[in-house]
């Protein structure tokens, strides 16, 4: 990309390096922060008091970079976390990897120590732009006051063109001190998506010659703001769908042809109909290999038509028989727009084997016994706070049970760390994504070990008086490892019981929170309507049996078609 | 095998390192560099080759494309030689 930097004609007064980046951010309408103060970066907590940002004091730096991330998914507009220099900064990095890994629009601003001391080993100085530079989209070390505006604006629009990402900027100490009377602006290039029409046509003539097509929906869709695009184009065709993790609700969960979830934990419907296709339209996905298993069993009589704005997705891993690159929105629009100017397809034999086998195959939430059964109390809180539910996942177990049985109206509505699936997202990204859509229902919902990952945000909840909803699924052990123990390492349970937990009742009105605990099944219901109804922030806490397992389950190697089923 | 890419990059802090750390990270071996100042950019040529047969050169050059500050790379400057 092209960063032209102009400077302005009118003579400014002096300004720090610190309040340029202030003044900035104000400037760009960025109204949350997230961060955590420390010696490297204190001018810019300086400049900070009297702005019109609203600052967020997490108690620690994962907090924010993980809540700056969440509520960046929730907006849709870049988020922002901050820290010192030295630890503060790499206490960023499992929240920058993740955002990453998730194509998640984020700028994470540090403090450096000062120019000359760089490279002496000086106090807190950590290599920061080196430590990340394999989890960052890009990142910038600024070394002059006066390009500070330039710096924090390119950052925000690489952040967020594209395929989105974080971006870091480095900012030493003594350029936060320096003051400068230049004013550079930046300016934004004008990058117009150009979608290649012949591939579009070519994408035609594949489906209209596929008996059995299937729509692979990805994280990108929402990303790139393109889901009425797909909702029309699956509207207008008819073709049933299956979706990525990250992509839930892109299509609603309940709408009649789709499938479900593909993948380990998919949907068994969803499995077979990837495995039965003749063509995969792949939007905005990239074949991770949580997704396809074994690769090389992946749609075996598939072929492939992947549109991507990212080309260097396209044939990672997966061949493509046509490509499209650019942004998604303009390719699927175009690609509707030829279809609905043809006749209709004749698929109809294909689609109803579909929807019946997820008819069939649709999960059951009888299980027997007296104890709670996760996955039917997360579908009754999806339910129950309808359409204004956003869930905020941790990893683990209880996540895929969320992703499995939770109703998405939307992709916004579920948060989830995807692709680095980093224990400890759950709560900070509940806090990230309230205060991005205070009128949404958001509920965190963890399992006790990634819980305890960042229990301190609880501190955060508490101080802000955020109306977080926490369902904390307890299985007194740590629940997917437990799992593959069981399944895949003969029963040798090694490092996952967690009995000693502490009290989470206790531990959460400790912190000033309401909270209780579900013990039985008959006490589920009237627990969802006092977790929601709580005006301030509240955690329901789920005893279950750590016996439970997710089912069905497709074995780590193995084909997506030799699918596991609990007894 | 191994092949002979020609970027131009910005001079800018940790461009070389971002361009090396990625070749790397995406399973090639580099076998040699040759780099150049001209101004503002560096002109760096990496014979490198995949770590195993999956790696695919065409889609490393995708990947550093998608770098920021990097300014020139194409199939037209990937020169294929016998190892």
């Amino acid at each position: 990309m092209t960063a032209a930097a102009f400077k302005s004609s009118a003579e400014a007064a002096p300004q720090s390096g610190a309040r340029l980046l202030v003044s900035t951010l104000e400037r760009l309408g960025v109204e949350v922060v997230f961060g955590y103060p420390g010696g490297a970066i204190m001018p810019v907590y300086d400049a900070l008091a009297g702005s019109r940002l609203k600052h967020i004091l997490v108690r620690h730096e994962q907090g924010a970079a993980f809540a700056a991330d969440a509520y960046a998914r929730k907006s849709g507009k870049v988020g922002v976390c901050m820290a010192t220099s030295g630890p503060g900064a790499t206490n960023l990095i499992t929240g920058i990897a993740n955002a990453m890994m998730d194509s998640v629009p984020m700028v994470c601003i540090t403090g450096n120590v000062a120019q000359g001391l760089m490279g002496t080993d000086a106090f807190q100085e950590i290599d920061i732009l080196g430590v990340t530079l394999p989890i960052v989209k890009h990142s910038i070390l600024v070394r002059d006051a006066a390009d500070v505006p330039a710096a924090v604006e390119e950052a925000f629009h690489i952040a967020a063109s594209g395929r989105p990402g974080p971006v870091l900027v480095d900012l030493p100490k003594d350029v936060q001190f320096a003051t400068t009377s230049d004013d550079y602006g930046f300016h934004i290039p004008n990058e117009t998506s150009r979608i290649d029409h012949d591939a579009v046509a070519a994408a035609e003539a594949a489906i209209r010659a596929a008996k059995k097509p299937l729509v692979y929906i990805g994280g990108g869709v929402k990303i790139g703001r393109a889901t009425e695009a797909l909702r029309a184009f699956v509207a207008a065709t008819g073709i049933p769908q299956v979706s990525t993790l990250n992509a839930l609700g892109t299509v609603p969960t309940d709408a009649p042809r789709m499938l479900g979830m593909l993948g380990m934990h998919g949907a068994r419907a969803a499995n077979h109909a990837v495995q039965d296709s003749d063509l995969l339209i792949v939007v905005g996905a990239r074949f991770d290999d949580r997704a396809t298993g074994k690769l090389a069993e992946f749609a075996p009589n598939a072929r492939i038509v992947h549109f991507d704005i990212d080309a260097s997705e396209v044939g990672k891993l997966r061949a493509a028989n046509v490509a499209v690159v650019g942004e998604l929105k303009d390719g699927i629009e175009a690609l509707t727009t030829r279809m609905a100017g043809g006749p209709a397809l004749d698929i109809q034999p294909w689609v109803e084997a579909c929807v019946d086998a997820a008819r069939t195959g649709a999960y059951r939430y009888d299980a027997p016994g007296e104890g709670v059964y996760a996955p039917a109390l997360l579908k009754e809180v999806s339910e129950a706070a309808g359409d204004a539910f956003v869930a905020a996942c941790d990893v683990g177990q209880h996540q895929m049970w969320a992703a499995m049985h939770c109703r998405f109206s939307r992709p916004e509505a579920h948060i989830t760390s995807g692709g680095l699936g980093a224990m400890g997202f759950g709560l900070p990204a509940g806090i990230g994504a309230k205060l991005a859509d205070p009128s949404a229902t958001v509920v965190t919902i963890a399992g006790d070990g990634g819980f305890m990952m960042n229990i301190q945000e609880l501190a955060t909840l508490k101080r802000y008086g955020i109306p977080l909803k926490i369902v904390l699924i307890d299985n007194s052990s740590l629940g997917l490892v437990r799992q593959w123990q069981e399944l895949f390492f003969a029963e040798n349970y090694s490092e996952i019981d967690l009995s000693d937990n502490p009290d989470f009742v206790k531990v959460a009105e400790a912190f000033g929170i309401e909270a209780f605990r579900i013990d039985r099944r008959d006490q589920v219901s009237e627990g969802i309507q006092r977790l929601l109804a709580a005006e301030g922030p509240c955690l329901a806490h789920v005893v279950i049996d750590p016996r439970d397992n997710v089912w069905p389950l497709v074995p780590p190697g193995k084909s997506n078609a030799e699918m596991m089923e609990g007894s | 095998m191994s092949n002979t890419i020609h970027i131009q990059i910005d001079r800018a802090d940790g461009s070389l390192q971002r361009l090396i750390g990625l070749v790397e990270r995406r399973g090639f071996h580099i076998d040699g560099i040759n780099m150049a100042d001209e101004g503002a950019f560096r002109r760096i040529a990496l014979t490198i080759r995949g770590r195993d047969a999956g790696r695919c050169i065409e889609n490393l050059g995708r990947q550093i494309d998608r770098l920021f500050g990097v300014r020139r790379i194409g199939n037209d400057i990937i020169q294929s030689e016998a190892a």
